[in-house]
């Protein structure tokens, strides 16, 4: 009896419905009473203690957060020392700040400019690393050609690249879309190979006995048991993508939030160099939950095994 | 009676890649030994044998995914040269594409151009797909992915896209091996049914006795690894489609005797050689050439 109210009591959660509902029986029931009575006050705890929880994490997520808009705002007021906190304005200020360059329509124009150069940078990555990822997930031999020589310039960090892109492509746009696409292009290559080698071998037996010949096994079994991995591939190369950008926009550019960043350095608009900070992190975060939404989206059918 | 399958002297033998420690002599492992068998057109055959005596291999064969190293594999007296619309296969581990629902995964070997040349368009495929999923009992779940459903019913799935496409013959290796002992029962008792529909060949491969006498009109017993066939026992129960539990009839008892015997000796003989299940790559865990872990090449 007990066993039975604790277990229609406990997934009501919050509810209170479910509980009365289940403290009717109770009151029904003449001689278990109290040891369910007990039993439900436990689920009671319990469902409380669910939405507390729930609560709960959600203040803990905002907590930190919220700690540390707090420690900017008033940390460079009461902690730092007055010739520090120059260089640290507290956050009214990099708002304000950020106002007066969105009213002035510039931050809008330096994120157009990175937007522009890192989705090109992106889609080309994208196109060249999946694409030549099945390639060479395909056909062994051409893996076996090329693997040490990915290797070589995966480890290659991209930035150290950076001269070489500008000697040859000038500072004007070329040299800047072709270093994030040099930077997103290897997360996507090596895990689209990593997708399609990792196919389930009983699943390429089920469709040749299918009758599938090979494009179409390519086609409805390899292809799409790739895509997840193919996408989480995509979602690192979003990532780095960004970061090569700034770094490339701070080292030689006319535009874009990196120069924005360091040109409001050096003219000491520091609370302009912050709003440009705040910018990219926010610009990042956008990027992130963008892909991680796709990639959910393309990999519905995964998301379940765990549960 | 017509043959439906004809296996004429059929040898396997795998070449297996040298380990290691074996020093680097290619060895080979002879899976199946001069194998005769034929299948009538209609007839559901069980095929028992110890661990590693070719079974898989054998229904490879069969299907076409491999071919044999001497001997001949008809389907209707023509050779077989590879997978083909006429057979189907239902495997152990159901391997439904995970990211295809129920519908799509029995409609997949509608996709192509059907024998007549025509291509169906996607409501036809889906309205057979339908029609499939409810000669199994799974009428309403088209739109479960695979994640979405027990062993039990992810193989039903499996037995509908081997149907929809309607092959003549249903090869099938160990289906129900994975399946809880209700579950087990219950689609056995649907395959019956379905067999008695359809009027499929049905080749069925199983290690469970109970299971081979129940399932088949005749038993064919392998002994151990080389796969050889060992005896062919016709399953004489009277009464068959009655309702009454037909495993405990004397009959039923006497028949699952006469394999468990047969099987018996070669069941030991397979275990004290230690045989072990032979790896789609050709290997067995047990030969000695293979101390090492074979590498498995996906595609």
């Amino acid at each position: 009896m007990s066993a039975t109210l604790t277990k229609t009591a406990r997934p009501a959660g919050g509810e209170t419905a479910a509980l009365e509902t289940a403290v009717g029986e109770v009151t029904s029931a003449e001689k278990p009473a109290t040891a369910a009575l007990a039993s439900v006050t436990g689920a009671v705890a319990d469902a409380a203690k669910g939405a507390a929880f729930r609560a709960g994490s959600w203040l803990w997520k905002a907590t930190g957060i919220l700690a540390f808009l707090a420690l900017w705002e008033f940390g460079p007021l009461y902690l730092a020392a007055p010739s520090t906190r120059v260089f640290l304005p507290p956050l009214h200020e990099v708002l304000l700040a950020w106002g007066k360059l969105f009213e002035a329509g510039s931050i809008q124009g330096h994120l157009a400019a990175s937007l522009s150069r890192s989705v090109a940078g992106f889609g080309i990555a994208v196109v060249a690393g999946v694409s030549l990822g099945l390639l060479i997930a395909w056909y062994g031999r051409l893996n076996s050609v090329l693997n040490p020589l990915l290797e070589l310039f995966r480890n290659t960090a991209a930035l150290a690249l950076l001269p070489v892109f500008t000697l040859l492509l000038g500072i004007g746009e070329e040299s800047k879309v072709t270093i994030v696409a040099y930077a997103a292009f290897f997360p996507v290559l090596l895990n689209t190979i990593a997708g399609v080698k990792t196919v389930d071998p009983l699943l390429v037996r089920a469709a040749k006995s299918l009758g599938l010949n090979s494009f179409r096994l390519f086609q409805k079994v390899i292809l799409p048991s790739a895509v997840p991995t193919i996408f989480t591939g995509i979602r690192m190369a979003g990532t780095a993508s960004i970061l090569v950008l700034i770094a490339a926009e701070m080292v030689g550019a006319k535009a874009g939030l990196g120069y924005l960043i360091v040109n409001a350095q050096s003219s000491f608009l520091i609370p302009d160099m912050y709003a440009g900070i705040l910018t990219v992190s926010l610009l990042g975060l956008g990027v992130n939950f963008l892909l991680v939404a796709l990639e959910r989206h393309f990999s519905r059918w995964r998301t379940a095994v765990g549960a | 009676m017509t043959a439906k399958i004809s296996l004429r002297n059929v040898s396997k033998q795998f070449t297996v890649r040298p380990g290691k420690k074996s020093g680097g002599t290619a060895t080979t492992l002879t899976a199946i030994d001069s194998l005769n068998l034929d299948v009538r057109d209609g007839e559901f055959l069980t095929l028992v044998g110890p661990s590693g005596s070719g079974k898989t291999t054998l229904l490879d064969l069969l299907a076409g995914l491999s071919t044999p190293t001497s001997g001949e594999v008809l389907v209707d007296g023509q050779p077989v040269t590879g997978p083909g619309k006429d057979r189907a296969v239902v495997f152990q581990q159901y391997a439904l594409f995970p990211w295809r629902t129920a519908s799509a995964n029995v409609s997949i070997g509608l996709e192509g151009k059907g024998p007549d040349g025509r291509k169906l368009s996607r409501r036809e495929r889906a309205a057979k797909a339908s029609e499939y999923l409810k000669l199994v009992g799974l009428a309403c779940f088209e739109d479960r992915f695979p994640h979405e459903l027990s062993g039990g019913m992810k193989q039903r799935v499996a037995i509908a896209r081997s149907l929809a496409y309607e092959p003549d013959v249903l090869l099938m290796d160990e289906p129900f091996a994975a399946l809880d002992a209700q579950t087990r029962e219950q689609l056995q008792e649907e395959l019956l049914r379905i067999w008695r529909a359809t009027g499929k060949t049905i080749v069925f491969i199983t290690h469970g006795i109970n299971e081979a006498v129940y399932l088949g009109q005749r038993v064919a017993v392998l002994s151990a690894r080389p796969g050889r066939l060992k005896a062919i026992v016709e399953v004489e129960i009277p009464d068959r489609d009655g309702a009454e539990d037909i495993r405990s009839t004397p009959a039923f008892v006497e028949q699952r005797h006469k394999v468990w015997t047969l099987l018996h000796d070669e069941v030991r003989l397979a275990q004290d050689a230690g045989h072990r299940k032979i790896l789609p790559d050709g290997s067995a865990p047990d030969e000695p050439a293979t101390h090492q872990t074979p590498e498995r090449s996906a595609a």
